[in-house]
């Protein structure tokens, strides 16, 4: 298989802006992409681009990414949309990924973009998409991480505070962020007052609202050097569906803990060697899941290992520089490539006051989306890939 | 709830298949999954084919038992439209060997802990937009003995 290099990044400020629409956000993260690239428009030969909720809120299923590349004077070349889920942004840069790596393209573009703001119940979570029966019987995505948490502090001992040291974590890195769309740090004591959204979690343990675009220019590897001097490889790339089973231990999730261990194995590398990440804390028990289903800390260890600062900057490997999902809020198809953004920046020394000194090795976990049942617990879509210096 | 005066007319269609109210003949609330007489294997709700065996016909409708325990839960405050907050949510073991997600009601916020006995019931789930109770199936905290 070919290696692959991403020579340009570029996302829009996160926030909720009415007055902007799908294509207007698009359009910015692309024209930043491409211009931070050096790759001239007719050299693209292929485009993906992720959306989770354009046809339900914009009544546009298909032809968003036609739309954003005939703004910017691109067409006639293969268009293909990619709905995933809360992943939808980083499948799509695994198609393009994908195509490179066949061979058969060269060249290609990866946008990911979404308009959240405009959909009703303000205050209200999200509900998922197209789960008839368990949104009969109650359900919100915050519902299901809230009883993760219930278990996961039943189980392991961990604690609201644990968990609002992850938001205090990622909105403390969120003050040396533009493109967040909270850019302000919050104490323990606050987010253990705010709001109550479903017990155990608050509304500082929740992400925001929030629309946004980013957009990943990527090439295979030999051409690279055209294009920049700093290429930044995609050394793995992985994938899966939820893998579903009857009495799921909810601890922990089967489609992080596949797509993470084909990714390390792909990359030849292991959780020690990853230097920035940028995972998926939708909610801040989220997070703790993860340092454990990607391998940074034990099984039951999560919520020690922020309080012990281990995901710090400077820490054992530091997650979410950014500011994450709770600060710079979680447009779904937007999510993924403004992590692959971030990573792009600190892997190249872009990251300014944010910056992780001597950063090599990064990786992006997007994941999210639920299957309509009553028996079978899992997420739908769980998306990594690995990062690495490419000079 | 009364359960003789359960009012099949109000039951969310959505659920309608998945659970028997009391009648005037039998006092008991059911839920109706599938078992498969190849593998043995229950699945609730009711599936078409046997996602174990990939056969035709070799699932059967079985009730499920009335009785299960807490395997985890979360208490809703902010709610979804027609909703009342707060309400309970959680997963539930069945002694077939699945664990279900449920909406689930306590009189008293006390006894609701992982592994507390829960019973299955009849009951309100929502309003509709006329404001007018949606009734489906739920379990209920077990008084302690
Ligand atoms: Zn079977």
């Amino acid at each position: 298989m070919r290696e692959i290099s991403i020579v340009g990044a570029g996302m829009t400020k996160f926030a909720k802006m009415p007055e902007r629409d799908v294509i207007d956000l698009g359009r910015e993260a692309c024209i930043k992409a491409i211009k931070s690239s050096g790759v001239p428009r007719k050299d693209i030969q292929i485009a993906y681009c992720g959306t989770a909720r354009t046809g339900q809120l914009l009544n546009r299923e298909c032809g968003v990414g036609q739309t954003i590349l005939l703004d910017i004077g691109i067409s006639g070349i293969p268009v293909t949309s990619v709905g995933n889920f809360c992943a939808s942004g980083s499948s799509a840069l695994r198609e393009a990924y994908l195509a490179i790596a066949s061979g058969m393209y060269d060249v290609a573009l990866a946008i990911g973009v979404e308009k959240l703001s405009v959909r009703k119940g303000k205050g209200l979570p999200l509900t998922s998409d197209g789960v008839t029966l368990l949104t009969a019987l109650g359900f919100s995505p915050p519902a299901y991480f809230a009883e993760i948490a219930t278990r996961h502090m039943y189980e392991f001992g961990t604690t609201e505070k644990q968990m609002a040291l992850v938001t205090v974590k990622n909105r403390g890195h969120s003050r040396y962020n533009p493109n967040c769309q909270y850019q302000t740090s919050v104490t323990v004591e606050e987010v253990l007052a705010s709001r109550p959204i479903v017990d155990p979690l608050r509304m500082l343990n929740c992400c925001p609202t929030t629309d946004g675009a980013g957009a990943i220019l990527l090439c295979a590897k030999d051409l690279a050097w055209k294009y920049t001097d700093k290429p930044v490889d995609i050394i793995a790339s992985s994938l899966h569906f939820g893998l579903y089973e009857k009495n799921k231990d909810m601890t922990t999730f089967n489609s992080d803990r596949a797509s993470g261990k084909e990714a390390y194995e792909m990359a030849g590398l292991g959780p020690k060697d990853i230097d920035v990440a940028e995972v998926h804390d939708c909610f801040s028990i989220a997070e703790i899941l993860h340092y454990e289903d990607l391998g940074f800390c034990p099984r039951g260890e999560g919520g020690p290992f922020v309080e012990q600062g281990k995901a710090d900057i400077g820490g054992e490997v530091a997650i979410n520089p950014s500011g994450g999902l709770l600060s710079r809020g979680h447009p779904l198809g937007g999510t993924g490539l403004a992590q692959t953004t971030e990573i792009f920046w600190q892997l190249r020394g872009e990251a300014d006051k944010r910056q992780v000194p001597g950063a090599r090795v990064g990786m992006t976990h997007t994941m999210g989306g639920f299957q309509d049942s009553i028996e079978l617990a899992d997420v739908a879509s769980s998306c990594i890939h690995i990062y690495r210096q490419g000079w | 709830m009364n359960q003789a005066t359960f009012d099949k007319e109000r039951i969310d269609p959505v659920l309608a298949d998945m659970f028997i109210p009391p009648s005037s003949h039998d006092n008991e609330t059911h839920l109706v999954a599938s078992k498969c007489n190849k593998c043995g294997v229950y699945f609730f709700p009711k599936r078409h084919i046997c996602p174990n065996c990939f056969e035709e016909g070799t699932l059967e409708d079985k009730y499920l038992s009335n009785e299960a325990s807490i395997y985890t839960y979360c208490v809703v405050r902010a709610a979804p439209v027609g909703f009342d907050s707060p309400y309970i949510l959680g997963y539930v073991d069945l002694p077939e060997g699945i664990r279900i997600f449920t909406m689930i009601e306590t009189d008293n916020m006390d006894d609701l802990k992982i592994g507390a006995r829960v019973r299955l019931i009849a009951g309100k789930i929502r309003r509709d937009e006329n404001g007018e109770d949606v009734m489906g199936y739920k379990f209920s905290v077990m008084k302690e003995r």
